[in-house]
C-alpha cells in the first residue's frame, strides 16, 4: 500500500502549508472477515473495510488533531487544515518538545501470512464448524453460547515533518468460544477459551474442546470458607488483573503524574526474584508486534522487571522528552478505529519469563488453594494503589495437590504489588493472551472471600 | 441510492435487506493536569449493509458512500449470508413491525457544533482548575470530552425509511490523590442527548467539587472488612447493579443463551418492592432515542413488575423466536457495527422509604454510594467495584471506606431488597458489549439485607 505513504506526505505538506510548525500523519487500512456462532449455530458472517488518516499539527507547542475516513486529496487537505485550526484553538503545552525523528527499524518475524490475505469466508465457516463440533462432541450438557472465527489484514503508515516515513503490514487470525453447561438446575458461569495468532496456525478444535471441558468441570460448584490461600492464576485471569494495575504502574505517563506506586522505585526490589518481565514490541509472532509504534518510533525490547528488581518504565516520545530519555516505542492508537485517535502510552507484548514447572507440578505442590481461570470486575481495580477485588470465575479448589471441585461466588482481593512479591512459582506453559505473554503463575497467601 | 441498494439485495435472493448510512462529526478533547493534550475533530461517513439470506445474516461495513461500492457491499453481504447459512439448523426469522417513514431532527438549545473549540477547552479547564484548587493532595486529573453530531439514515426492504439526527455530549473526569503511601482515585461522567446545555446544570464547578471531595475523602478512608453485611446502595450503585447484574441477563439474546433469567418469564425473581424498567423515552437522557437501528420505535419496557419478570429486551430476531413484540433495543455503535440488543436508560422504580428509614435498622453495614465499575456473568454472579462508601454503625452513616467491592448472585440479591427509597437519580454511562453504547442507569436508594463485601488488602 505505497499510496498510504503518499497520502501521508500530502497531509503533512498541507498542514505545514497551513502554518503548522510540525505535522504528522498516521494512516491505517484494514479488511476483516468474521464468522459468528450464537447459541449452538453459525448464524452470521461479516466483513468490514476501514481506512483513514489522522493528522497531528503543532503550532506554538499546542497540538491539534483531525481525522477522516475518506482518503481523497480534498478530504485530506480539509483534515490537515482542521488539525492546524484545532492547534490554534488549543493551549500551549509547556512539556511539548517535538515529534519523533526517523530511527532504524528492525525486521519483525511471524507477523504477516499471505495465506490469511487469501482466506475465503467459506474456509472460515469450516473452521467455525470444526470448533462447534468439538464442543458438541465433548458433552451434551454444554451449550456453545457465543464464539467465532475472525481474520484480518492491515497496513499502517506514519509520516512526519522530521523525516519519519514508515510503513508496515500485518495479519491476524483468531477463534474463541464461550460455553456454559447445564445439568438440571445446575448452570455454570460462562467459560471461555481463545486462540489467536499472526499466522494461520490456530487450533479451533482444541479451543472448542477446552471451552467445553471447562464448562463441564464447572458443574457441581461449591462455596468455600474465606481465608488466605496459594492461588494459581491462569493467563485469562492474569491479563485483566495486570492490565489495570501493574501495566499502568510502569507507564511513564502514570509515573510522571504521580499515579504510580512504582514512582522512584527503579533499582528496587518490587517482586519475587522469580519474576522477570519485558515489554517486547519485536517478539516473534507477538499479537502486538510491529516494526514501529504508532508515532513511527522503532519497536524494541525493554526490560521492566529483572529478577524482581524494577529496571525501566515504558515511554512514548512525549513522556520520554519530558524525562529526557529515549522513547521505548510504546505509543499506541487503540481501538477499532486507530486513525481516529492521538497516540496513548500502552504496553506492546508484556512478557513474563517462563518457569520450569508443568501445570501439574504447580498444582501438585498445593495442599489447599485455588486455580483461577478468569476474573470479573478487574476494571474496577485501583490503578494508583494496585488494589483489586474481583470475583474469580471460573475457579476450582485445589486439595491435596489435585484440582478437586469448582467454586462458586469467591472473591479474591489484594494489592498487585503484594501479589508480585508473593509469587512462588511460574509454569512453563506460556501463552499469548492479548498483550500478555505469560505462563501460569502461583502466588502465596492471597485473600479469598467466600460467599455465604 | 439506499433504496436501490436494498432492492438490489432482494433481487439477489435475500429475504431481508437493510442499509444504514451515516455522516458523523466528532469533537474530542483530553486534558491532563491542566494541559490540553490535543484538541481533536473528525469526520466519518460510511454505511452498514445487513442482509438475511438462507436463514443467516451477512453484514458488510464500508467507509464510503458511493453507489458502486454500496452495490458491491450488498453482493458481498448476500454471499456471506449464504456461506454462513449452509450450517444453520434453526433459520433466523424476524418479528413483523410496521414500516415507518419519519424524519427526526435534533432539538438542542445549544448544538455542540455551534460551540467553539475555545469554549469547550475553557469549560474543560475550568473543571480541572476546580479540582486542583480543592486540595493540594490532588495529584492528577484527566478530563475527556466528546461530542457527536450527524445524521443516520435507515432504509430496509420492508419499506422503512427513517432519517434521525444524532447528538451526544459526554465528558469524563478522573482525579487521583496521594498522601504519603496512600493512593486514591475517583471518577465521574456527564452525558446527554439534549445538547451542550447539559453543562448549564452540570457545571464544571459542581462536578469538579464532587469528584475532588470524593477522592480526598478516600485518603482517610479505611478498607472494609470482608464478609456478608447488610448494605444501603445509593442510586448510582443501584443503577450499575440493575444494569450489570440484572439488565444484561434480560437482553433476550443473553437470556436465550442460558442467562440466569432463562425460563424465568412470568416468575418471581425478586422481592415485591422491585420494579425495573428499560426506558428509551426519557427526554434528553444519554440512552434515549426515537427509533432503534432496526427502525423500531423505542418504548418504556417493564422488565420486572413487583418482583415478577414481565419483560425482556428484544430485537426483531429474538422477538420472533420468543413470540413477543420487539422493544426497540437494537442498537449499533456506528456504521461499522451490526445492531445488537442493548440497554437504554435502565432503572429501578422509586418506592416510599426515606433515607433515614433505610439505615436506621442497621447495626453494622455499609453505605455504598458511588461505583467504580461493574461486571456480571451469565449465571448471575456479579461484581461491582465501589469508589465511595461509608460504614453504617448503629443506624448512622459513619467513616469512609475505600476500594470496597460487592458481589453476589443477582436473583438472590433481588430477593433480599427489603426497602426502596422515594428519591430517584439517573446517571449516564457507556456500556461495552463488543461495541460501545451510550446509556443511563439509576434508581432510588435501596436496602439489601445481605451482600458479600470484598475489600482491599
Amino acid at each position: 500500500m505505497p499510496e498510504l505513504i503518499d497520502f501521508g506526505k500530502r497531509a503533512v505538506d498541507f498542514a505545514l502549508r497551513s502554518g503548522a510548525e510540525e505535522a504528522e500523519a498516521y494512516l491505517s487500512m484494514s479488511i476483516g472477515t468474521s464468522i459468528d456462532i450464537e447459541r449452538g449455530q453459525i448464524v452470521r458472517s461479516a466483513k468490514s473495510m476501514d481506512q483513514g488518516l489522522g493528522v497531528r499539527a503543532v503550532y506554538g507547542k499546542a497540538v491539534g488533531f483531525s481525522y477522516t475516513n475518506t482518503l481523497t486529496l480534498e478530504k485530506i487537505e480539509e483534515a490537515a487544515k482542521r488539525a492546524f485550526k484545532a492547534a490554534r484553538a488549543s493551549r500551549p503545552d509547556k512539556n511539548w518538545l517535538k515529534l519523533p525523528s526517523q530511527g532504524s527499524f528492525c525486521e519483525t518475524r511471524g507477523t504477516y501470512d499471505k495465506k490469511i490475505e487469501g482466506l475465503s469466508s467459506d474456509e472460515l465457516v469450516e473452521t467455525a464448524a470444526t470448533m462447534l463440533e468439538a464442543v458438541e462432541a465433548y458433552d451434551r450438557r454444554v451449550l456453545a453460547v457465543d464464539g467465532g472465527v475472525g481474520a484480518s489484514v492491515f497496513h499502517t503508515a506514519v509520516v512526519n515533518s522530521w523525516g519519519v516515513e514508515a510503513i508496515d503490514r500485518g495479519t491476524a487470525v483468531g477463534c474463541s468460544m464461550e460455553t456454559i453447561a447445564r445439568d438440571g438446575a445446575d448452570v455454570t458461569p460462562a467459560c471461555f477459551e481463545v486462540d489467536a495468532a499472526r499466522v494461520y496456525a490456530i487450533d479451533a478444535e482444541a479451543v472448542g474442546a477446552e471451552a467445553a471441558r471447562q464448562a463441564v468441570s464447572s458443574l457441581g460448584a461449591k462455596k468455600i470458607e474465606s481465608g488466605a490461600f496459594p492461588v494459581i492464576f491462569a493467563q485469562a485471569a492474569l491479563r485483566p488483573l495486570l492490565s489495570y494495575t501493574l501495566i499502568n504502574a510502569v507507564k511513564a505517563d502514570y509515573v510522571q503524574r504521580e499515579r504510580s506506586a512504582l514512582k522512584d522505585k527503579i533499582g528496587e526490589k518490587v517482586a519475587s526474584e522469580l519474576v522477570t518481565v519485558c515489554d517486547d514490541g519485536l517478539l516473534e509472532g507477538g499479537l502486538s508486534t510491529r516494526k514501529f509504534d504508532d508515532e513511527g518510533v522503532p519497536s524494541q525490547k525493554t526490560v521492566v522487571i529483572d529478577r524482581g528488581v524494577l529496571k525501566n518504565f515504558l515511554y512514548d516520545s512525549y513522556t520520554a522528552n519530558r524525562a529526557e530519555v529515549e522513547s521505548t516505542g510504546n505509543a499506541s492508537r487503540s481501538g477499532l478505529v486507530p486513525y481516529a485517535s492521538t497516540p496513548v502510552l500502552e504496553a506492546s507484548n508484556f512478557v513474563f519469563k517462563e518457569g520450569s514447572m508443568s501445570a501439574e507440578e504447580l498444582v501438585g505442590e498445593v495442599d489447599e488453594g485455588l486455580l483461577v481461570y478468569g476474573v470479573q470486575g478487574a476494571h474496577s481495580s485501583n490503578a494508583e494503589s494496585g488494589e483489586f477485588s474481583v470475583v474469580a470465575t471460573p475457579v476450582w479448589k485445589i486439595e491435596g495437590g489435585e484440582v478437586a471441585y469448582a467454586v462458586r461466588g469467591a472473591m479474591v482481593a489484594g494489592v498487585v504489588f503484594d501479589v508480585l512479591r508473593n509469587v512462588s512459582a511460574l509454569g512453563s506453559n506460556v501463552r499469548k493472551m492479548g498483550q500478555l505473554v505469560a505462563p501460569w503463575i502461583r502466588v502465596e497467601n492471597v485473600r479469598a472471600v467466600g460467599s455465604r | 441510492m439506499l433504496t436501490k441498494a436494498v432492492n438490489y439485495g432482494r433481487s439477489l435472493g435475500a429475504e431481508y435487506v437493510e442499509v444504514r448510512a451515516q455522516n458523523l462529526f466528532k469533537t474530542l478533547l483530553t486534558t491532563k493536569d491542566g494541559i490540553v493534550e490535543g484538541a481533536k475533530e473528525g469526520t466519518e461517513s460510511g454505511a452498514g449493509v445487513r442482509v438475511l439470506a438462507k436463514g443467516a445474516w451477512g453484514f458488510v461495513s464500508l467507509g464510503k458512500l458511493e453507489t458502486k461500492q454500496l452495490t458491491d457491499a450488498v453482493e458481498e453481504a448476500v454471499r456471506l449470508a449464504k456461506a454462513a447459512g449452509i450450517r444453520v439448523k434453526s433459520p433466523v426469522k424476524l418479528a413483523d413491525v410496521k414500516a415507518i417513514e419519519d424524519r427526526v431532527a435534533a432539538t438542542s438549545r445549544k448544538n455542540p457544533q455551534n460551540v467553539s473549540m475555545e469554549e469547550k477547552i475553557d469549560n474543560t479547564l475550568a473543571m480541572d482548575k476546580t479540582i486542583f484548587g480543592y486540595d493540594k493532595r490532588i495529584k492528577s486529573c484527566t478530563i475527556s470530552y466528546l461530542d457527536v453530531t450527524g445524521t443516520n439514515i435507515f432504509v430496509n426492504s420492508d419499506g422503512a425509511c427513517i432519517e434521525q439526527d444524532k447528538l451526544y455530549v459526554w465528558s469524563r473526569v478522573l482525579a487521583s490523590a496521594r498522601e504519603n503511601s496512600v493512593y486514591a482515585s475517583a471518577r465521574e461522567e456527564i452525558g446527554s442527548t439534549s445538547g451542550y446545555e447539559v453543562f448549564d446544570t452540570e457545571t464544571p464547578e459542581k462536578v469538579g467539587a464532587m469528584v475532588a471531595k470524593r477522592v480526598i475523602e478516600q485518603l482517610k478512608a479505611k478498607t472494609p472488612k470482608g464478609g456478608s453485611f447488610p448494605a444501603v446502595l445509593g442510586p448510582n450503585v443501584v443503577g450499575v447493579f440493575i444494569h450489570e447484574a440484572m439488565g444484561h441477563l434480560a437482553e433476550a439474546d443473553l437470556t436465550l443463551s442460558g442467562s440466569a433469567l432463562y425460563d424465568k418469564l412470568g416468575k418471581r425473581i425478586g422481592s415485591d418492592l422491585v420494579t425495573v424498567y428499560d426506558d428509551g423515552t426519557v427526554k434528553g437522557a444519554f440512552g434515549s432515542f426515537k427509533y432503534d437501528d432496526e427502525g423500531v420505535r423505542t418504548q418504556k419496557t417493564a422488565l420486572i413488575t413487583n418482583g415478577t419478570l414481565t419483560g425482556l429486551m428484544h430485537d426483531r430476531e429474538t422477538a420472533h423466536k420468543l413470540d413477543m413484540k420487539p422493544t426497540g433495543n437494537a442498537r449499533a455503535e456506528d456504521f461499522r457495527s451490526e445492531p445488537i440488543i442493548r440497554m437504554r436508560n435502565t432503572y429501578l422504580a422509586a418506592g416510599d422509604s426515606s433515607f433515614e428509614e433505610l439505615i436506621e435498622g442497621i447495626d453494622f453495614g455499609y453505605y455504598l454510594k458511588s461505583f467504580r465499575g461493574g461486571q456480571a456473568n451469565l449465571d448471575g454472579t456479579f461484581q461491582v467495584g465501589i469508589q465511595e462508601a461509608y460504614e453504617i454503625v448503629k443506624g448512622r452513616v459513619g467513616e469512609p471506606v475505600r476500594s470496597a467491592s460487592i458481589s453476589g448472585n443477582t436473583l438472590e440479591t433481588l430477593h433480599k431488597v427489603d426497602a426502596v427509597g422515594r428519591d430517584f437519580e439517573l446517571w449516564p454511562g457507556r456500556c461495552g458489549k463488543g461495541q460501545i453504547a451510550f446509556i443511563c442507569d439509576g434508581g432510588p436508594h435501596i436496602r439489601v439485607g445481605e451482600v458479600t463485601v470484598g475489600g482491599g488488602a
